[in-house]
C-alpha cells in the first residue's frame, strides 16, 4: 500500500513539474549566470576584424571561450530579392570565418512579414540579429527599448559601423537615436516588358513621360489583348499607393502627413487614391488584380502578359532570375529574354518631374537587446554585423543603387547584366531621391488604404473615408 | 483500513494539474480576453494604456461592422457545407464501400488520406489547382476550347472555391467513423432482409441510416463544433479575406483584426464573439443531433 501512495505522490509530483517546466523562466535563469561569464564575449574582436574589413572583409574569430555561438538572424534578403543569394554567400563566409552559425529565418519582405517581427518582439522571440525598416515600422521595439543604439555598441566596439558615413545613417523617428546599419539603398521604378509595348505598338516611355502619356499607352495595350499593368490590388498596392501619392505632390512635400482628409495634403492622398481607382475602372488593371498575389501578376509581367510593373530595385534580381533556367545560376541566364526588360521613370503628373524617384537608405542591421545581453552572443553579432556591412560585402549588395559607405569603390558595369546597366543608366538621371511616406505612416495607419485598396477602387469605400480612417489611427497612435 | 482508493483526496491530488492547466491557459486567458476587448489595446502581451471610449465601444463596432456579417454568414455556409459536404459525401461513400466486398481498407486509406497532410500544404496545393494564370482547372478547361480564363478565387466563386477544399479535406475523417459504425452493424439483419426480398436500397435505407443513428449524431455534432475552427486552409488561400473582405470566416477575421491590423482589442472582442457561438451552437447541436438510447 505504501507503494501505491509513493507511486501517486511521485506522479502527480512529475506531472506538476511538467507543468511548471512548460512556464520555465530560462531567460533569467541566463541572466543570472551571466556574471560568472562576463570574459566570454571576444570583445577587442572586432578590433582585429577592422585591420582587415576594407580589404578583404574577413570577419573576426569571435568564438567564445564556450566555443562556436548560434545567432538567430532574420532579413529580408529572401525569396525574388536580388542579394538573396549575395546573402547566402556572405553568411557562409562568415560562418566559416569565425566558426560561428547562423540560424536564419529570413523572409520576404511585406506587411506579413513586418507584423510577424513586430510579434516576435511583442512575445520576446525576435532574433538577435535584425535587418529590418529603420523608419516607423520600427518605432514599436525601438520605444520598447529592444534593440541597441549605434552608440551604445561603440562604446564597447568603437570601430562598430565605423566605415559607414553617419550623415546616411537614418535615425529612428520614435527617438532621434540611430539604431540600423544600412547596406544598400533602394530605388522604386517602372520595370517595362518591352516585349508587350512592341506587339501593343508603344515606344519606350523615357524621362519626358507624362501620366496623360502613360493612360493613352495603357489603353493601346488593353486594346492588343495585354494587361497594362501588373498589380495586385488586393495583395500588394504599396507601390502604387506611394507613387499615386507623389504624384500630386513635390519632392519638398511628400514626407507630409495630413492631418485631415480634406486639408491640403489629406486632398493630395484623396486624389491620388482616386487615380488608382481611374486606372481600376479602365481596366488597367489584371482582371483578377484584387484577388491575385503579387508573385502571380509578377508572373504574368516575366511571360510577356502585362507591360508595366511597378516596384523597387530588389525586384531587379527577381526578373534577371525568371531570364534563367535555373534561378539559382546565373550561367543559364536567356540574355535574349532578359533584353525584353526595361526599367524606367513612373510618369509624372502636375508638379512632380518624371524624373523625381522614390528611394533611399531604409533598412538597416538591428542588434536586439537580447543578444547584447547574453554574453556569448554579444560579440558574435557585432561581429555579424561588422561583416555584412563591410566595405567587400556592401559594394555586393549595393551594386546599381546608394550606399552609406565613406569609401564606396567605383561600380564595376562590367560584371553587371542588361537590366542592371539599364537600372544604373536610369538612376544616372535622376533628379531627386525622396524617401516612402509609409514609412513614417506607421503600420495600422495604412491598414484601410493598403488592405482597403480592393473596396476603394471598387466604389464600396470613398478614398476620402479610407484615408481619414488612416489618419484617426495615426492621431490615436501619437495619444 | 487505509486504501488509496477509498481515499477522495487523492483523487483531487490527480485532477489538480489538468485543473490547473485549464485555469493557467484557458479560463485566465479568457477572462483577461474580456478584459482586454474593453481596453485600446495596439500590440500584443499588453493590456493597452487606456479604456475605450464608451468602453463597450468594441461590441458596438462587433454590431455594425459589415466584415463580422459577412464572417457570420460565411461560417454558417461553412456549417451547411460541413453537414451536407463533409459528413453527407463521407455517408455516401461508406455505405457504397460497405456495399463491396474487395477494397475496402484501399478505399479507407485513400479517403482517409488528406487528413494527415497539413491543411497549410493543402492550402497552397489548391492554390495551384484554382490559379488563374496556367492553373490545373483552368488549364483543363482551355484544353476543352474554352478561351477565356475563370478567376476561381474572384468574388462570384470565391466562397465555393473556399469550400471545396475544406470539405474535400474532412471527408475521410466522418468516413472512417461511418464505416466503423458500419461495420458494428450486424450482418443477419442484412441477410434476414435479403432472404425476406429487400432491395439493397431497403437495407440501406431501412437498416443502415437507422442504425448509424448514434454516430451520425455524433459525426455531426464534431463537424459542426469543427467548422467553427476552421482557419489555416482558408486563410493560405485567401489572406485578408480576399478579394474584398468576402471570404472572411469568424476565425479568420479574429487573427486579421489581431495579426495584421494591429486592432488587438477588437480581435479579443470577436474571439468573444467566437466563444459565444461556439458554446450556443454546440448546445444547439447536442439537443438537435441528441443520440437515441433505442439504438
Amino acid at each position: 500500500m505504501k507503494l501505491k501512495k509513493l507511486a501517486a505522490v511521485l506522479m502527480t509530483a512529475i506531472m506538476t513539474i511538467s507543468l511548471a517546466g512548460c512556464g520555465s523562466s530560462a531567460p533569467e535563469a541566463a541572466a543570472a549566470d551571466a556574471p560568472t561569464r562576463t570574459e566570454a564575449p571576444a570583445a577587442e574582436a572586432p578590433a582585429a576584424d577592422k585591420t582587415d574589413k576594407t580589404e578583404t572583409a574577413a570577419p573576426a574569430e569571435t568564438e567564445t571561450a564556450s566555443g562556436p555561438v548560434e545567432i538567430t538572424v532574420t532579413t529580408t534578403f529572401a525569396g525574388e530579392d536580388s542579394n538573396a543569394q549575395n546573402y547566402k554567400d556572405a553568411v557562409a563566409q562568415w560562418e566559416a570565418a569565425t566558426g560561428n552559425t547562423v540560424s536564419d529565418t529570413s523572409a520576404t519582405s511585406d506587411e506579413t512579414f513586418k507584423t510577424r517581427i513586430i510579434t516576435d518582439f511583442e512575445t520576446g522571440s525576435e532574433p538577435d540579429v535584425l535587418f529590418f525598416f529603420s523608419g516607423a515600422d520600427a518605432n514599436d521595439f525601438v520605444n520598447a527599448g529592444k534593440v541597441v543604439s549605434i552608440d551604445d555598441i561603440r562604446a564597447e566596439f568603437p570601430e562598430y559601423a565605423s566605415n559607414m558615413n553617419d550623415d546616411l545613417i537614418a535615425a529612428s523617428p520614435a527617438n532621434g537615436v540611430k539604431y540600423a546599419v544600412p547596406v544598400n539603398g533602394y530605388w522604386e521604378a517602372m520595370f517595362v516588358n518591352t516585349a508587350v509595348l512592341d506587339a501593343a505598338g508603344v515606344a519606350m516611355p523615357d524621362a519626358g513621360y507624362t501620366w496623360d502619356q502613360f493612360l493613352a499607352d495603357c489603353q493601346k495595350i488593353k486594346d492588343a489583348g495585354f494587361a497594362p499593368i501588373a498589380a495586385a490590388l488586393g495583395n500588394i498596392p504599396h507601390y502604387w499607393w506611394e507613387f499615386a501619392i507623389f504624384n500630386q505632390q513635390t519632392p519638398a512635400n511628400h514626407l507630409n502627413i495630413p492631418g485631415a482628409a480634406d486639408d491640403a495634403t489629406g486632398a493630395q492622398w484623396v486624389a491620388g487614391l482616386e487615380d488608382i481607382k481611374d486606372l481600376y475602372e479602365r481596366g488597367f488593371f489584371p482582371d483578377n488584380t484584387l484577388s491575385a498575389t503579387d508573385d502571380e501578376t509578377f508572373a504574368m509581367f516575366t511571360d510577356g502578359k502585362a507591360a508595366f510593373l511597378l516596384d523597387g530595385s530588389w525586384k531587379v534580381g527577381g526578373i534577371v532570375g525568371s531570364c534563367q533556367s535555373d534561378p539559382e545560376d546565373p550561367s543559364t541566364l536567356d540574355t535574349e529574354k532578359l533584353s525584353h526588360f526595361d526599367v524606367t521613370y513612373f510618369p509624372g503628373k502636375g508638379n512632380r518631374k518624371t524624373t523625381d524617384m522614390i528611394g533611399g537608405l531604409s533598412m538597416g542591421y538591428y542588434i536586439t537587446t537580447k543578444a547584447w545581453e547574453d554574453p556569448d552572443k554579444r560579440a558574435a553579432a557585432v561581429s555579424f554585423v561588422e561583416h555584412m556591412t563591410s566595405d567587400a560585402v556592401v559594394p555586393l549588395f549595393a551594386q546599381h543603387t546608394a550606399s552609406a559607405l565613406k569609401n564606396a569603390p567605383a561600380v564595376d558595369e562590367s560584371q553587371f547584366n542588361a537590366l542592371q546597366v539599364k537600372a544604373m543608366s536610369m538612376m544616372s538621371g535622376v533628379t531627386s531621391l525622396t524617401g516612402a511616406v509609409q514609412d513614417l505612416f506607421n503600420g495600422d495607419c495604412r491598414v484601410s488604404t493598403f488592405d482597403g485598396m480592393p473596396e476603394i477602387v471598387v466604389g464600396n469605400v470613398s478614398a476620402a473615408d479610407a484615408v481619414q480612417e488612416g489618419i484617426d489611427v495615426y492621431k490615436d497612435t501619437l495619444e | 483500513m487505509s486504501n488509496i482508493y477509498k481515499s477522495r483526496k487523492y483523487v483531487f491530488l490527480f485532477l489538480a494539474p489538468a485543473f490547473l492547466f485549464l485555469i493557467l491557459y484557458l479560463y485566465y486567458p479568457f477572462f483577461v480576453n474580456i478584459y482586454g476587448s474593453f481596453r485600446g489595446i495596439k500590440n500584443l502581451g499588453t493590456f493597452g494604456t487606456k479604456w475605450n471610449t464608451p468602453w463597450y465601444e468594441n461590441y458596438v463596432k462587433l454590431v455594425t461592422d459589415p466584415v463580422v456579417r459577412t464572417s457570420l454568414k460565411n461560417t454558417l455556409i461553412m456549417i451547411v457545407a460541413t453537414i451536407i459536404g463533409q459528413v453527407g459525401i463521407a455517408l455516401l461513400l461508406a455505405i457504397l464501400v460497405d456495399n463491396i466486398e474487395k477494397g475496402t481498407q484501399f478505399f479507407r486509406t485513400v479517403y482517409f488520406f488528406p487528413i494527415v497532410i497539413s491543411a497549410t500544404a493543402l492550402g497552397l496545393l489548391f492554390n495551384l489547382i484554382f490559379l488563374y494564370d496556367k492553373g490545373m482547372l483552368n488549364q483543363f478547361l482551355e484544353l476543352f476550347g474554352r478561351t477565356e480564363l475563370i478567376d476561381w478565387k474572384g468574388e462570384k466563386l470565391a466562397i465555393m472555391t473556399m469550400m471545396i477544399p475544406v470539405v474535400w479535406q474532412y471527408v475521410g475523417f466522418y468516413f472512417v467513423i461511418l464505416q466503423t459504425g458500419l461495420n458494428n452493424i450486424s450482418q443477419e439483419l442484412y441477410e434476414s432482409a435479403a432472404i425476406d426480398g429487400a432491395t439493397r436500397f431497403q437495407r440501406v435505407w431501412y437498416i443502415s441510416l437507422p442504425l448509424l443513428r448514434n454516430v451520425l449524431c455524433t459525426c455531426l455534432t464534431l463537424g459542426v463544433t469543427g467548422a467553427l475552427k476552421v482557419f489555416d486552409l482558408p486563410w493560405t488561400m485567401f489572406p485578408k479575406g480576399m478579394p474584398l473582405k468576402e471570404t472572411f470566416l469568424t476565425g479568420t477575421y479574429m487573427y486579421y483584426q489581431t495579426m495584421e491590423a494591429k486592432n488587438v482589442d477588437y480581435g479579443a472582442t470577436l474571439a468573444v464573439l467566437i466563444v459565444v457561438l461556439g458554446v450556443l451552437l454546440s448546445r444547439l447541436t447536442r439537443r438537435v443531433f441528441k443520440e437515441s438510447e433505442d439504438f
